[in-house]
């Protein structure tokens, strides 16, 4: 302890702690039972003081901001759309002293050593097993033993490189291990986003309050896998495998495959070849050293483990076996997640390492143990009982919360299957100070923290991401059952040193040009999100054009152009010969243009275009620039519909400021992003669309001659951007010839389809060869056969129509070009993106 | 007993495949009751490399990869295995049956390579429905022998052999309301009904002689691999039970590998990319070599 920090005075009167007043009966984190602040809070607190409550709230207001716009979300459980809520963080950390922390460090590093131990001996010897110290039943019923990674050298024995400890302090004040998290720990880069925001949203007080740094767990980490994979060869590809976009912890994937400066794959990208692991990417198959593992244990390889997995590699048990990759952690490292293991820690830790256990787990007991049972039953309704190895379907129940006939059908239920139950006694929670309108609140605790390999042991993330909640019950089960979250902040006994990932220790790097390593899925998600950004800006111009006619007072006299827009609104659904849809009144279309704002189902509509945006933006969130990110989700926000009736003009002005923002993002990415293949793909699906829709709505308005041509003429001009160069040019003398020039064959316009079209042929002529190919390839054929037809096209031809007063040369042309363009997109993906798809099971075979 | 046998396997696919990962249980092991004296594994197109180790059971498994377009895939073993007589029990012969659900764990009593073969499985999910189909067969103090082979004939007797009742993720507890299926489904269901009490029990697959003796019935399973249970008392040991022959085996089942369920020893575990449409087939032959 500081012994400045108690020498500080007493607080003031208006002190934020107030009236801050803990539950009875639990051990609360701030103040001690008579009231008085615990040493550690002091300096914080009275900083806080200093900082006042209204300039807490307003920085928080600012933090909250940050968050959103940095995106940190995680996907709700089971919502089909993917649709993502809001990581819930509070404006106060936990203070926890040095002291304290530090005897909890050798205790979880004990413990990690422990479950390592655990799970060399069950995945060898069993000498656990021979000797009685565990019984079979919770090895060979656990669903988590997987038979096919028994008996194979993991390396340096190392089957935990990343462990997660549960921890809940009891009223007396000492921690207790409620869960183990030995598969893929889930947290460590939500703790460092939390560090993030609430360090600069009190960089002052996080400053002198000698808080540790997170970065060394992470450097630890890095240098456990790197010394492992590094067997391998000098300079090792090290990969992080998560299960996807859908996964509930995609955005710390994501995030930790940053900060850690890891590739993120998905199952998909690698693949198995003579017992090794790759990684696809748009130059071929590069070899993957290590991979650090998001994927549970069971879906990790659909070949030996759990065939139905859509996420595994195929063959990566079989790589690990044989000694050619460092999958981290161990395959079937969740064994030792059952809670029934708990009961049986004290004795195996003697037996294993010679020590006694440090920190407790939870009091557990085990029902398919004879007396435990016996306990269990007859003091049932004091106790929480739960499945004995993990199981995501049934949910531990507090047996004092069901009726007398709830309670009986539990008790038959442990007679039947004993080995299947354990239970524990009710976890009682602290509390600690939580910043709730403008004052502090006590709410209830749990801790996560994390414990990485390093060298020969394990050390401690000197921090750990904490859950809080109004109710003690079912808080940390899971990081998202819509809790909030907090910073830990474990002070220093000295002086912190800073710590930064970005230039680690040991070899300087060698300069390098991002190239052609790019995941192909990465490469088609960035060639998507091109397509849907234009797709998304283009119908919103449209949508511009149309809702500045419907509120301008010359609304009923343009009816004719407004049907025009329409047909292009609708799209290649409705042929340029059909019947104008639409014909009416002003009210009567401004309903039927509102269903493509806000009807997710119409096909086309603005909302369905960004909620597609949105699902590509989030899988390549970690191949964009921030800036670039928060533009997307400014869009997104923006587009929100409003409760109560929509107004045209708020329509036109939300608009307005959508274009705006589309601009900013074209901006970004045009100053901002390496010209490596990735820029090259969003540029690809970015210019073949902006030429499909300008096709489209040049095909549905022009395809008859219309009566109100000039109106139409202006409408196209000013959806293209295009109207003040044509004023330029032509004053106000509205032709279609001129028109098409500017619009078609212009290359100098970047919105004609020629400009996109030159654009296209570059970026064509720089994709990957193989040594192989004819002289063009099929992709620059493609190219070249539009734009030389665009090129070669007389304006003044294609404005000509035939008696009928139908345009037919020039929809030729634009029809041509147009699935010309469709066949470009489809050989890029044929060629470099899409690697054959998903694998399948042979046909299981029926016997006799 | 010699025994000569081939086992063919054929898949063909509609487009190319351009790579998949095998693994397969095709070899037979050696037990106390036979003997493998010739091996071999013929894969075409011929694989880059086959690795052979030996699973968690101790069954030989082999592991290949087809790494170039194809759009058919044979895998062919043959081999000899000698067969041994094994020494005849009467069902009295045994304790009775609760004896063996009650001993300890340890050499002396229940060992551990037994042990494990009392929990659910993946295929084999213990229920009350089970225990109390099984009890019938074992009211208190019946020797275990006794127990187990009324179980098998019961069993051979309720339920009718059906390949289009059932499919291979058919769960048991429709099996036992269905009462109709394949060995696989009668082999998973002995199972279940002898751990249910506690009883330990393999699940095994191997294949049958495609001719029987003269003036004996052919028997189901003879023309594809075959599945029946091993069950387990301290007085002999494993014994072997095909409860859709209704026969303890004596000669002319060859014993390929040995597991908890069918998903421990499927013969051919293959994951491929690509392939369309494929289909496959199977042909087992397997004739005594005259002495």
């Amino acid at each position: 302890m500081n012994p400045t920090q108690l020498a500080r005075g007493p607080l003031p009167a208006d002190s934020l702690l107030g009236q801050y007043k803990p539950p009875a009966g639990v051990y609360d984190e701030l103040v001690e039972s008579d009231g008085t602040l615990r040493p550690q809070w002091r300096e914080f607190l009275s900083l806080l003081d200093g900082l006042g409550g209204s300039e807490l709230e307003r920085r928080w207001d600012q933090a909250r901001r940050l968050i959103h716009e940095n995106g940190i979300t995680y996907n709700v459980h089971g919502d089909p759309q993917g649709r993502d809520r809001r990581w819930e963080l509070d404006a106060l950390p936990l203070v926890l002293a040095h002291s304290e922390w530090s005897q909890l460090a050798s205790g979880l590093e004990q413990r990690a050593r422990l479950l390592n131990a655990i799970l060399a001996d069950l995945y060898g010897p069993q000498q656990l097993l021979a000797e009685g110290l565990l019984p079979a039943e919770l090895v060979f019923a656990h669903p988590g033993f997987l038979r096919p990674c028994h008996g194979y050298n993991v390396p340096e024995d190392c089957h935990l490189h990343l462990y997660a400890a549960h921890l809940a302090r009891s009223p007396e004040g000492n921690w207790w291990v409620v869960a183990d998290r030995s598969q893929a720990a889930v947290g460590p880069g939500y703790a460092v986003e939390n560090r993030i925001v609430i360090s600069r949203m009190l960089p002052h007080i996080f400053h002198h309050c000698r808080v540790q740094r997170l970065a060394g767990f992470f450097i630890a980490l890095r240098e456990q896998l790197g010394e492992l994979a590094r067997r391998h060869r000098e300079q090792p590809q090290i990969v992080l495998l998560s299960p996807g976009p859908s996964s509930m912890t995609y955005f710390e994937d994501a995030y930790l495959s940053r900060y850690l400066g890891y590739t993120l794959v998905e199952g998909e990208d690698l693949t198995v070849r003579d017992n090794r692991v790759f990684l696809k990417t748009l130059g071929g198959l590069m070899s993957v050293d290590a991979v650090l593992r998001r994927v549970m244990d069971d879906d990790c390889d659909p070949l030996e483990l759990n065939t139905r997995s859509r996420v595994g590699v195929p063959g990566l048990v079989h790589a690990a076996r044989s000694g050619n990759v460092v999958v981290a952690n161990a395959l079937g490292s969740g064994l030792v997640e059952a809670p029934a293991l708990m009961a049986f820690l004290p004795e195996i830790c003697r037996r294993l390492l010679g020590e006694e256990l440090r920190v407790p787990s939870v009091r557990t007991w085990w029902c398919g143990d004879e007396s435990s049972r016996r306990f269990v039953l007859s003091n049932l309704e004091r106790l929480v009982v739960g499945p004995a190895f993990l199981s995501h379907t049934h949910r531990p129940v507090h047996a004092a919360t069901l009726d007398r006939a709830e309670r009986q059908q539990l008790a038959a239920e442990i007679e039947a299957t004993p080995g299947r139950f354990v239970a524990q006694e009710l976890v009682v929670r602290s509390t600690a100070p939580v910043w709730n309108d403008a004052a502090l609140h006590p709410g209830h605790i749990a801790l996560r923290a994390f414990v990485v390999a390093s060298e020969d042991s394990y050390q401690l993330m000197p921090g750990a991401l904490a859950h809080v909640s109004s109710s003690a019950s079912n808080l940390g089960e899971s990081l998202f059952v819509g809790h909030g979250s907090k910073d830990v902040w474990v002070l220093s006994d000295g002086p912190v040193a800073p710590v930064t990932l970005l230039q680690p220790p040991g070899t300087p790097l060698a300069p390098r040009r991002s190239g052609v390593d790019l995941p192909s899925r990465v490469a088609d998600n960035l060639f998507w999100l091109g397509r849907h950004v234009e797709r998304a800006e283009g119908t919103a111009r449209l949508l511009r054009s149309v809702f500045s006619r419907l509120i301008s007072e010359a609304a009923p006299g343009t009816m004719g152009e407004l049907a025009l827009l329409y047909r292009a609104l609708c799209g290649p659904l409705s042929p340029p010969e059909g019947e104008v849809a639409g014909e009416g009144t002003v009210s009567t279309m401004e309903l039927l243009v509102m269903e493509f704002l806000y009807d997710e189902h119409q096909p086309g509509s603005l909302q369905s275009i960004l909620s597609g945006l949105g699902r590509v933006a989030k899988v390549v969130r970690d191949r964009i620039s921030l800036d670039s990110w928060r533009i997307l989700m400014r869009v997104d926000d923006d587009f929100r519909p409003k409760a109560g009736a929509v107004s045209p003009a708020d329509v036109l002005a939300m608009l307005n400021q959508m274009i705006l923002n589309f601009s900013a993002f074209a901006g970004v990415a045009t100053e901002n992003m390496t010209r490596g293949p990735g820029w090259q793909f969003l540029e690809l699906g970015r210019r073949i669309e902006r030429a499909l829709i300008l096709i489209g709505v040049l095909r549905s308005t022009l395809y008859h001659v219309s009566s109100s041509e000039s109106a139409v003429l202006e409408a196209l001009l000013e959806i293209a951007d295009s109207s003040m160069t044509y004023r330029n040019r032509y004053a106000t003398n509205l032709q279609l010839a001129p028109v098409l020039d500017l619009l078609l064959t212009d290359e100098t316009n970047p919105r004609a389809i020629a400009f996109q079209l030159a654009a296209l042929t570059g970026h064509v002529e720089r994709l990957p060869r193989s040594p192989g190919e004819p002289l063009l390839s099929d992709e620059q054929r493609l190219v070249l056969a539009v734009l030389s037809a665009v090129r070669l096209a007389d304006v003044q031809k294609l404005a000509e129509a035939d008696e009928h007063g139908v345009r037919h040369e020039l929809d030729a042309l634009l029809q041509g070009g147009a699935s010309k363009l469709r066949e470009l997109a489809s050989a890029v993906s044929h060629k470099y993106l899409v690697h054959a798809g998903p694998a399948h099971q042979l046909t299981e075979i029926r016997l006799g | 007993m010699r025994y000569a046998f081939v086992h063919t396997t054929h898949y063909s696919y509609s487009d190319a495949v351009p790579l998949c990962q095998n693994q397969v249980h095709l070899k037979p092991r050696d037990s106390d009751r036979q003997i493998c004296h010739a091996h071999e594994l013929a894969i075409s197109p011929v694989p880059f490399k086959v690795d052979e180790s030996r699973d968690f059971f101790g069954n030989p498994i082999h592991f290949f990869t087809l790494q170039d377009r194809h759009e058919l895939l044979s895998i062919t073993s043959r081999g000899e295995v000698e067969l041994r007589e094994l020494p005849s029990a009467a069902p009295d012969d045994t304790g009775p049956w609760e004896k063996v659900v009650g001993l300890p764990d340890g050499p002396d009593g229940m060992p551990l390579d037994v042990r494990q073969f009392v929990y659910d499985s993946p295929h084999v999910a213990l229920s009350s429905e089970l225990a109390d189909y099984t009890r019938e067969s074992f009211p208190p103090d019946r020797p275990w022998l006794a127990g187990v082979l009324e179980l098998m004939s019961r069993i051979h007797q309720d339920f009718a052999y059906d390949p289009t009742a059932t499919n291979i993720s058919t769960p048991l507890e429709t099996v036992l309301v269905l009462r109709r299926g394949v060995c696989q489904d009668f082999a998973h269901l002995q199972l279940g009904c002898l751990r249910s009490l506690g009883l330990p029990a393999r699940y095994v697959s191997g294949y049958l002689r495609t001719t029987p003796p003269a003036g004996q019935p052919r028997l189901i399973g003879a023309d594809a691999s075959h599945a029946w249970v091993s069950a387990w008392c301290p007085e002999f040991g494993w014994i072997d039970f095909d409860p859709t022959n209704d026969v303890v085996p004596s000669q002319g089942h060859i014993t390929v590998a040995w597991g908890r369920d069918y998903s421990d020893v499927c013969p051919i575990n293959g994951v491929f990319i690509g392939g369309g449409e494929h289909s496959m087939k199977v042909a087992v032959d397997v004739e005594p070599i005259p002495s």
